[in-house]
C-alpha cells in the first residue's frame, strides 16, 4: 500500500474491537480511495473485505463501517453526510443507510475517513474521538436512556457543545430490528436497523471532536462545480423553494396528484382530500412549524422544528407523515408528529415503524390478529390514538410490540399471512405506490437493500420534478435503464457525502468537478459512473453471498394482483412485467438470469480479491 | 369536368397542407410564395399532376387550393394554378421525379446576391456545411434570369439544371427542388437554406468564407464527417413500437421541437432511446408535428447493413450508461466550429458560453475534427454531455430522457447566438467568456 495520501480525505481509518478492545488506526489505501470515493463505497468495500456474508446479524460477527467522503467537511452544498454498511437484522442482506446532520463533519475533522467497528462488548460500551486519542469507556450509566437524554449527557461532561454524539437509544438496546442511529438527536442513520447492531455489540455512543480543515487542491475546478450546482440549485423550484417552504411532507398533495400516495397498507391510493389537506405539508407550516432547519452546509434546508402542546421536536418528513399517517389511514397531524418525535427519542426508523404498523392493521382489520393478541389495543386502520403507545411497546419489546419489534414481514408470517407485508427482501416499502410507476417498481426490486427508494433509485424525482429528464413511468424500454442510472447517481451521491436531493437539481457533472478539484485526482463523470458501477456490482456480490436469490428480486403479490387507478387507468405491475424488468435489469447490469455477476464482470469492475 | 377524377384524395390533399406549413413554419416561405407540385395517379388511372394555386396561403391550404392537372391537356385546372405550373410540369417529366417544391429559401438567396452588371452568370452556391455538401452534392447552381417570376426563360433554365442537380436558385428569387416525394423536396430546400444560413451566418462574424472554401476543395474529406444517411420515403407513418405508447409521444414532442426550433434542418439528425437488447431509433428526428417520421426499432447489437449514423448510435451506447443520444445539425453550430473568435485563422477545440444559464449548464462545449475517433468523442461526452464535430453535426447523450438530450443542442444553438450577437455588437468575446473555461 502507498503511503501517499490523497488531499481531501483525513488518510486514516479507524479499526474498533469492541471484544478485544483494541483500538487502533490504520492508513487509508489510497488505491481504495480511488476506486471506491468514500461514503457508501468506502464503507461497502471495507465491510466485505471484513465480514463473513453468512454472519449473524446481530451476533459479534458481524460488521459496521461508518465513513465520510472528500466533499465532507468542504463548503460544497449538502456535503456533510455520513453513510453506515451492516449485514442488517431485518433483512439479512447489506444494511446501507446515509444520515445528514453534523456528526460526519466532525468525525472526519477528528482525523479520520472511516471507522470499522466489529465484535462485541461484555458490557455497554461507548467510543470517545478526539484528534489526540481514541478511548472505549464505560456506558452502563447510559444504558436504558433514550436518545436526546444520551445526547445531553454526553455533551454536559466537559466535551463542551462542539462534540457530536452518535447514539442509539432503547430500541437499540432491545434488538428492535429496524432501531437507528441518531445524531444531532434527530437525524437518524434509519433504514435496516443500524441500531440493532449497535445494541447487539453492547455499544451506546460514539462522541467525536475534531477540528481539522479539509483543503482543496484546485480551487479553480473546485469552484467552478460549486457555483455550477449552487446556480442549479436555485434554478429548479424543489431545490429552491419546496424543501425549504414545506420540508419534504411538501410532497403529500404532489405525490397524491400523481396517484402515487399509498393509503391502508397500499391497498389503495384514495384519499379525501379535506383528510389529506389536514395532514399536508401545507397544514404542518401553518399548524405546528416553529422553524425550518438545514443539515451542515445545506442551502436546501429540509428539517421542520415542530411544537405539538408543549412538546417540541422535529418532523414528521414525508415518508414518516405518510407511512405513520395515510397508510394507516390516519390524518391526524399531530398524532402523527408526537409519535414521530417519540421514534426520534427511542430511536427507531419512522418509515419501517410505519410499514410495520400498517401491517399489523390490515391484519387486525381481517382479524388475523385480534385485541387478545394486542393486549386490548384497538388496532384499527385510522386509530391515531395507540400510535404513541405502539412506539413505546416497540422500543421497550413489551406485549405487541416484541411482535411489531421483528418488521412486518416476521410479524405477518408469524399470523401466517405473509402476503400482508408490504416489504421486499423483508424491508417496508417507502411512501410511494411502485403500481403508479414500473420504474419505482423496479427500483424497489432491485435496491440492495430491501425496498428502498433512497438505496433503489429515487424514481419519484423524475416521475414528477424531473423537469427535462422526465422519464415515461410505464414504459418498458426505458425503465431498467433510467433506474440503474438513478441507482448509480444515489451511489455516487452517498460516496460523495452530498444529499439526495440534490438530485432534483443536477447529477454528478458538478460533483465531479468538486471532487476533482478536492483531490487533485480526474474524477471525471465517465469515471465515477464506472465507480458507482463497481460499487453496485460489489453490493450485489455480498447480497448473493448472504442467501439472496433471483425470488428475492419481486414485489409483494398485492402489486400485481389488485390494480389501483393512476391518470384514471386501472394499473398494476403485473407478473409478466415484473419478468420482463428483472431479466432486462439483470442483462444490464451484466448479471446472468439468476442475477449473478460472473468472474469477467468482477475483473472488469476490480472486484477480483473476494471470495469466489 | 367534375366528379371525384378530378378530386385529389383527402390523404394527398393532407400531406399538401402538412409540406406548405413546414414551408412556413422553417420561414422559407412568406404567406403566400412559392408552390408545391407532384405526379399523382388517381382512382382512374390517370396520371395527373398536382399543384398549389396562385396566390394560395401555403401555410394554410384549403382543399380547393390544390389544382389538378392533366398531364397531357389544358385544362380548367391550369389556370388557377400557379404562375410556374409551367416550370414544375417540366420539372415533374424529368426522369424519376415525383415532386418539385419552390421556396424563397431566403437565407440562400440572401448569400447568392451579387452586385455585377447583368446579365451575367452568377457563380454556383458552395456550401460549407455538411448536410449542404453531401445532401446537394458539393454544389448549387445559381441563375440570373431577367424576369423572375414564371417567365419564359426560368421554364428552360430551372428544368435543365435540375436534370443534373438537386436544387437550383433563381438568384434574388428562390429555390427549386426535385424530389421523389414533396416530404423529400421539402427535405432539399430545407438543407439548401440552412447551408445558405451557415454561410450567411459566417459572414455575419467576420470569417473568410472563400478561404473556408478554397480548402474544402483541396481536400473535401479533411473538412466533414460522414454523410448523412439515404433519404427514405413513404415510411414517414411507421412505429414499430406501438406499445410503448409514452415514448412515442416523447419522440414526436422532441422531433416537432427540433423541426419547430430549428434545431436541425426538415428530417435531418437522429435521436434515440436505448433499451436493454434493442433501442428505438428516429432517423429523422427533425419532424413537424403533422408529418412526423419513422420511429424504428433496431437491435443494439452492430449489424455489418447499419449505415454510419446508426452505427453511432449503437457505439455510443456501448461506450456508455447513455440513456438517450441526439445528433442534430445546429447552423450556429457548425459556424462557430469553423470560426470561434473574430479573425481566427485556426479553429478552436471549444465554444465557450457567455451567457448566464449556458456557462453554468454546459460552461465548455468541446469542437472536434470531423474525424474525430469514437473513443475521444464519447469520452467528451461523458464529461460534456454535448460536443461539437466540426463538419458533422452536434452529439449530445442523456441519462434518462429524451428530453434531456434535447435540451443539449437547443443549448448549444441558443449559447452560439449570444456569442455571435456579441460579436456584431462589437464586444470582446474573450472578456465575456469565463477565464476558467478557456484552462479546461
Ligand atoms: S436537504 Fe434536508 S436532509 Fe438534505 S442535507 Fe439539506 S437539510 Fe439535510
Amino acid at each position: 500500500m502507498s503511503s501517499y495520501r490523497i488531499p481531501g480525505y483525513s488518510g486514516k481509518i479507524l479499526e474498533v474491537d469492541l471484544g478485544r478492545e483494541i483500538v487502533r488506526a490504520r492508513p487509508l489505501d489510497p488505491a481504495l480511495a480511488e476506486d471506491y470515493l468514500g461514503g457508501r463505497g468506502l464503507a461497502t468495500r471495507l465491510f466485505v473485505d471484513a465480514v463473513d456474508p453468512a454472519c449473524d446479524p446481530l451476533g459479534e460477527g458481524n460488521v459496521m463501517v461508518l465513513a465520510t467522503s472528500p466533499l465532507v467537511g468542504m463548503n460544497a452544498p449538502t456535503s456533510c453526510r455520513g453513510h453506515v454498511v451492516f449485514k442488517s437484522p431485518l433483512t439479512g442482506v447489506i444494511g446501507s443507510s446515509n444520515c445528514g446532520g453534523t456528526w460526519a463533519n466532525v468525525f472526519k475533522a477528528a482525523g479520520y475517513d472511516a471507522i470499522v467497528i466489529r465484535g462485541k462488548a461484555r458490557t455497554p460500551v461507548m467510543i470517545d474521538i478526539t484528534p489526540d486519542r481514541v478511548e472505549l469507556l464505560p456506558a452502563d450509566s447510559l444504558w436504558g436512556l433514550d436518545v436526546h437524554e444520551t445526547t445531553d449527557r454526553l455533551l454536559e461532561d466537559g466535551a463542551g457543545k462542539r462534540a457530536r454524539v452518535l447514539c442509539i437509544g432503547p430500541a437499540g438496546e432491545h434488538l428492535v430490528r429496524f432501531a437507528a442511529l441518531m445524531n444531532d438527536k434527530n437525524r437518524a442513520y434509519g433504514r435496516s436497523g443500524p441500531g440493532a447492531v449497535w445494541g447487539s455489540k453492547n455499544l451506546k455512543a460514539i462522541r467525536v471532536f475534531g477540528q481539522e480543515k479539509t483543503r482543496v487542491v484546485d480551487p479553480e475546478r473546485y469552484q467552478s462545480g460549486l457555483d455550477q450546482a449552487r446556480f442549479l440549485l436555485r434554478a429548479v423550484p424543489t431545490t429552491k423553494r419546496l424543501l425549504n417552504d414545506m420540508g419534504t411532507a411538501g410532497l403529500v398533495r404532489l405525490i397524491n396528484v400523481i396517484d402515487m400516495l399509498p393509503h391502508r397498507n397500499f391497498q389503495d391510493n384514495l384519499h379525501r382530500q379535506d383528510r389529506l389537506d389536514g395532514a399536508s405539508g401545507e397544514a404542518l407550516r401553518s399548524r405546528l412549524l416553529v422553524r425550518s432547519g438545514a443539515c451542515m452546509r445545506c442551502p436546501l434546508g429540509c428539517q421542520r422544528h415542530t411544537r405539538v402542546g408543549d412538546r417540541t421536536g422535529e418532523g414528521p418528513e414525508y415518508e414518516t407523515l405518510v407511512l405513520l399517517g395515510m397508510n394507516c389511514d390516519v390524518y391526524d397531524l399531530e398524532a402523527v408528529t408526537l409519535a414521530n418525535y417519540q421514534c426520534n427519542e427511542l430511536g427507531i426508523d419512522t418509515m419501517s415503524c410505519g410499514g410495520t404498523l400498517a401491517c399489523a392493521m390490515e391484519l387486525f382489520e381481517r382479524r388475523y390478529i385480534t385485541e387478545q393478541d394486542t393486549e386490548g389495543l384497538d388496532l384499527s386502520f385510522g386509530n391515531a390514538s395507540v400510535l404513541e403507545e405502539l412506539v413505546r411497546r416497540i422500543a421497550f419489546r413489551t406485549g405487541i410490540g416484541d411482535q411489531l419489534a421483528e418488521g412486518a414481514a416476521r410479524l405477518a408470517a408469524r399470523y401466517h399471512h405473509p402476503e400482508v407485508a408490504m416489504t421486499v427482501k423483508g424491508l417496508e416499502i417507502p411512501a410511494y405506490d411502485p403500481r403508479a410507476s414500473y420504474t419505482q417498481a423496479l427500483g424497489y426490486m432491485t435496491s440492495p437493500t430491501g425496498a428502498c427508494h433512497l438505496r433503489g433509485g429515487y424514481a419519484v424525482s423524475l416521475a414528477f420534478f424531473g423537469g427535462a429528464r422526465e422519464i415515461p413511468r410505464f414504459s418498458l424500454l426505458q425503465s431498467p435503464i433510467a433506474i440503474r442510472n438513478l441507482q448509480n447517481i444515489g451511489i455516487l451521491q452517498d460516496s460523495l457525502g452530498v444529499c439526495r436531493f440534490t438530485g432534483y437539481a443536477y447529477s454528478a457533472e458538478p460533483w465531479s468537478r468538486m471532487v476533482s478539484g478536492a483531490t487533485g485526482l480526474d474524477f471525471s463523470t465517465h469515471r465515477l459512473e464506472q465507480t458507482a458501477d463497481r460499487i453496485a456490482a460489489l453490493e450485489r456480490v455480498f447480497n448473493l453471498e448472504a442467501g439472496v436469490t433471483r425470488d428475492d428480486d419481486t414485489l409483494p403479490a398485492r402489486f400485481s394482483d389488485e390494480s389501483i387507478v393512476v391518470g384514471g387507468k386501472e394499473r398494476c405491475v403485473p407478473k409478466d412485467v415484473i419478468e420482463r424488468l428483472r431479466s432486462d435489469y439483470y442483462e444490464l447490469q451484466g448479471w446472468d438470469s439468476e442475477g449473478r455477476p460472473d468472474r469477467a464482470l468482477l475483473h472488469k469492475r476490480k472486484i477480483e480479491r473476494l471470495r469466489s | 369536368m367534375t366528379g371525384s377524377k378530378w378530386k385529389a384524395s383527402e390523404e394527398v390533399v393532407r400531406r399538401f397542407q402538412h409540406v406548405g406549413r413546414a414551408l412556413l413554419l422553417h420561414d422559407i416561405e412568406d404567406s403566400h410564395s412559392g408552390n408545391i407540385a407532384m405526379r399523382w395517379t388517381g382512382e382512374d388511372g390517370e396520371e395527373k399532376i398536382l399543384i398549389t394555386a396562385t396566390g394560395s396561403q401555403k401555410g394554410d391550404l384549403y382543399p380547393s387550393d390544390i389544382c389538378l392537372l392533366s398531364t397531357s391537356e389544358t385544362d380548367f385546372g391550369y389556370y388557377k394554378a400557379s404562375s410556374e405550373t409551367d416550370i414544375h410540369a417540366r420539372i415533374l417529366a424529368l426522369d424519376g421525379v415525383g415532386a418539385s417544391v419552390h421556396a424563397h429559401t431566403k437565407d440562400l438567396v440572401f448569400v447568392t446576391f451579387d452586385d455585377a452588371p447583368k446579365p451575367n452568370q452568377p457563380a454556383p452556391f458552395i456550401p460549407v456545411d455538411p448536410l449542404g455538401y453531401h445532401v446537394l452534392e458539393g454544389q448549387v447552381p445559381v441563375d440570373w434570369v431577367a424576369v423572375p417570376s414564371g417567365s419564359r426563360e426560368m421554364t428552360e433554365t430551372i428544368p435543365r439544371r435540375l436534370a443534373d442537380h438537386r436544387v437550383t436558385v433563381i438568384q434574388g428569387h428562390g429555390a427549386f427542388a426535385k424530389a421523389r416525394t414533396i416530404e423529400e423536396a421539402l427535405y432539399r430546400l430545407c438543407i439548401a437554406n440552412h447551408a445558405g444560413y451557415v454561410v450567411r451566418l459566417l459572414l455575419k462574424i467576420g470569417a473568410d468564407v472563400e478561404g473556408l472554401r478554397a480548402k474544402i476543395r483541396e481536400a473535401p474529406a479533411a473538412h466533414f464527417a460522414y454523410p448523412p444517411p439515404d433519404y427514405t420515403v413513404n415510411d414517414d407513418a411507421i412505429c414499430e413500437f406501438p406499445e410503448e405508447d409514452e415514448l412515442i409521444r416523447e419522440f414526436r414532442r422532441a422531433g416537432a421541437r427540433i423541426f419547430e426550433s430549428r434545431i436541425s434542418p426538415f428530417h435531418t439528425g437522429t435521436l434515440s432511446v436505448r433499451g436493454i437488447s434493442s433501442m428505438l431509433y428516429a432517423p429523422k428526428a427533425s419532424m413537424p408535428r403533422e408529418i412526423g417520421g419513422p420511429l424504428r426499432q433496431v437491435p443494439l447489437k452492430p449489424d455489418g447493413a447499419d449505415d454510419r449514423e446508426l452505427a453511432m448510435h449503437k457505439a455510443m451506447y456501448a461506450a456508455g450508461n447513455f440513456q438517450t443520444v441526439a445528433h442534430c445539425y445546429v447552423p450556429e453550430a457548425e459556424t462557430l466550429a469553423h470560426f470561434t473568435h473574430p479573425g481566427e485563422t485556426e479553429a478552436s477545440d471549444r465554444v465557450i458560453a457567455i451567457d448566464a444559464e449556458g456557462s453554468f449548464l454546459y460552461p465548455v462545449i468541446p469542437v472536434v475534427p470531423p474525424g474525430v475517433e469514437l473513443e475521444t468523442l464519447t469520452g467528451l461526452l461523458h464529461d460534456y454531455k454535448v460536443v461539437i464535430v466540426r463538419g458533422g453535426g452536434v452529439w449530445g447523450v442523456g441519462h434518462q430522457s429524451l428530453s434531456e438530450v434535447l435540451h443539449h443542442p437547443s443549448s448549444v444553438r441558443e449559447i452560439c447566438q449570444y456569442r455571435m450577437a456579441a460579436f456584431e455588437r462589437g464586444l470582446d468575446l474573450r472578456k465575456l467568456e469565463p477565464a476558467k473555461a478557456r484552462r479546461w
